[in-house]
């Protein structure tokens, strides 16, 4: 029994990432909000970037976990990595949501709007829109198996097109972008690199723990759903 | 069914008062740092308190009211809102922030002998209310999922090794 | 050779049963004409707004015939109970995925080719001098189009919003192709050197090598569970 195996793995190591996470969560809050002095051109609204900056990282590592985890099923075949693909998409897509909205959030004090076509801006609201396509396909697709194989290959396809999309959306922009919109970088003093460093590893630490969790509870969803469905069918035969 | 409660979800709810309280603290000292450095007060607070320490004060600047900044003068200005006015000095060098009409902030003393507010420098509009929004939207998401997460799977090992579940419903 | 002669009869066996009935050219060209009436109405048709939305109008209008032609690719598969037979084929599975690819294609150039003439006759463009360049345009956009549409049909073919999810996962990841073939088509229609707009050909190009050979490999795994 894999699975059993590393459930109880993941059962066994979960804790250590969710205090570790927590404790850097903690320190880069504190350090982002209270210590640390505001940017010298954005002024007080660089302190968004605490939090936006690590959403976004978090939402690209995630969607690179479904990418391996999508290969590693279609090499496998365990139940369980589907789960964790699983798993995988729907915190990318939460992460990728939290990312989009700080930075409409940002974007209103810097660039004056709460959205603009910047490159960045619209590969996300993409990956955005192939992930609720992936969870919407994985909610129609009633065979598990299949499914879950369905799936695998959407996020694979998904993945090898992203870098084409960023690329083409970066050319596009490149011809009709209206230069008042600044997209300069902020250039970053060593007293924002703390927050920045401790929110960047926190979150993604924390993105491993939530990934345990979930998986877990997908795995565990289906065993639930597995036994009761058996215990129906015997209630039928009796 | 109501959910039942083992002692992994009273676990739960002790580690989660916890971070609570953790989290907390963060958000106080953030507060309190933002009334500490970067809180602004109107012209019609100060005339009606005259405080005596470092005060950050927002208005916008009267149409015709700017006056100096030249010949090392200072510059002579009133700022208004809510109806109330309030005369500033600033003998700083900071010509391109002054306009008729900017909303902009200033830091200094207020002198209640001269009736004027005697500043030394000038700071960016305040927008805590961009900053506050994007935590507030970003992390109660993100506690909320972690915590209904950790919930339903503490949840769920209890049910799975609760017997009823192999038992046929009558 | 076994492999070729798979995807010759099965793009084959698609031209032929296409020949017979019509359904699916005739429902995509229909609808791309009705695409063409709603744009006429929706916009002022001065020549130089015309000519700003123009090639938006045209990769509008294709993209639909798209979502309308590829969706149903398999369906008829599925229908008749074909694709445990495909399953049984001797020969690599992608032999399949570039039957229906080539048959798809077939069918939407031919549609794109007949909307051409419509487009010169509605909205009076001239179009004869830059023919050659719109055709290698329309041809190396369609191939992706095509490439990515036949995958995503065989995926949602067995699904129940299959009308729904066929469009909702094909659009995002086709983006490159439409500003590809937008901005190639604004720069052709404008009479501007193939130099110009030379680029834009080249990444619809690099979209299709890459699209054609990661679906044909992953092809396998759909037809294989």
């Amino acid at each position: 029994m894999v699975a059993t195996r590393f459930i109880g793995w993941l059962r066994r190591f979960e804790k250590w990432f969710g205090f570790v996470a927590a404790i850097l969560i903690a320190a880069g809050l504190y350090t982002g909000l209270v210590t640390s002095s505001p940017d010298y051109y954005q002024g007080e609204v660089v302190r968004i970037m605490y939090v936006h900056v690590p959403f976004v990282q978090t939402a690209m590592l995630s969607y690179f976990t479904l990418f391996i985890c999508s290969i590693w099923y279609l090499w496998k075949r365990e139940s369980v990595v589907d789960n964790a693909c699983h798993a995988a998409a729907g915190l990318s897509l939460f992460f990728t949501a939290g990312g989009l909205l700080t930075g409409s959030i940002w974007g209103k004090p810097t660039w004056n709007a709460w959205w603009v076509w910047d490159p960045r801006l619209t590969s996300f609201a993409i990956l955005f829109l192939t992930l609720v396509g992936y969870l919407m396909l994985r909610t129609f697709l009633e065979d598990k198996e299949k499914g879950a194989t369905f799936c695998a290959i959407l996020a694979i396809i998904g993945f090898i097109d992203l870098p084409i999309i960023h690329f083409s959306v970066e050319w596009w922009r490149s011809l009709h972008q209206p230069s008042s919109i600044s997209t300069r970088g902020i250039s970053i003093a060593p007293d924002m690199m703390v927050p920045f460093t401790l929110m960047g590893v926190g979150v993604s630490i924390l993105f491993a723990y939530m990934l345990m969790v979930r998986t877990q509870m997908l795995y565990l969803q289906h065993l639930l759903e597995a036994k009761q469905g058996r215990l129906l069918s015997e209630g039928q035969f009796e | 069914m109501a959910p039942p409660e083992g002692g992994a979800v009273k676990g739960l709810y002790l580690r989660w008062s916890i971070l609570i309280v953790v989290f907390s603290v963060i958000g106080f000292l953030a507060i309190s740092r933002y009334d500490r450095e970067v809180r602004t007060i109107s012209p019609k607070v100060l005339l009606s308190e005259s405080p005596n320490t470092e005060k950050r004060l927002m208005g916008m600047i009267d149409a015709g009211s700017l006056k100096g900044g030249s010949d090392g003068m200072p510059f002579r200005f009133s700022l208004s809102s809510e109806g109330a006015k309030a005369p500033v000095v600033f003998s700083g060098d900071d010509r391109e922030s002054l306009r008729d009409l900017k909303t902009i902030v200033v830091i200094g003393r207020w002198q209640a002998d001269k009736g004027v507010f005697e500043a030394g420098e000038i700071a960016l509009t305040p927008n805590y209310g961009f900053i506050t929004s994007a935590y507030v939207f970003s992390l109660i998401p993100l506690i909320l999922l972690i915590f209904s997460m950790e919930r339903r799977v503490a949840l769920l090992y209890v049910m799975i090794k609760d017997e009823k579940v192999y038992q046929a419903e009558v | 050779m076994h492999f070729f002669r798979v995807v010759k009869w099965i793009a084959w066996k698609d031209l032929l049963s296409e020949y017979r009935n019509r359904e699916n050219i005739s429902s995509m060209f229909f609808f791309a004409l009705n695409v063409i009436l709603i744009f006429s109405f929706s916009f002022s048709l001065d020549p130089e707004t015309l000519k700003e939305i123009m090639p938006g109008i045209i990769w509008v209008a294709f993209g639909f015939t798209a979502i309308i032609g590829l969706g149903k690719s398999f369906l008829i598969e599925v229908n008749n109970d074909c694709m445990e037979y495909f399953q049984c084929l001797p020969v690599p599975k992608g032999a399949i995925y570039l039957g229906k690819f080539l048959g798809n294609l077939l069918f939407m150039l031919t549609v794109e080719i007949v909307l051409f003439p419509l487009f010169v006759l509605f909205f009076n463009l001239t179009l004869l001098d830059q023919f050659l360049p719109l055709l290698l345009i329309s041809t190396v956009a369609t191939i992706g189009l095509s490439a990515l549409g036949t995958l995503f049909s065989a995926l949602t073919v067995q699904i129940r919003a299959r009308e729904v999810m066929f469009p909702i996962l094909l659009l995002p990841l086709s983006v490159p192709i439409f500003i590809g073939a937008v901005e190639a088509t604004r720069g052709a229609l404008s009479g501007d050197p193939l130099s110009s707009y030379q680029h834009w050909i080249e990444l619809l190009g690099v979209f299709d090598v890459i699209f054609v050979v990661v679906s044909f490999w992953i092809f396998e795994f759909i037809l294989d569970y």
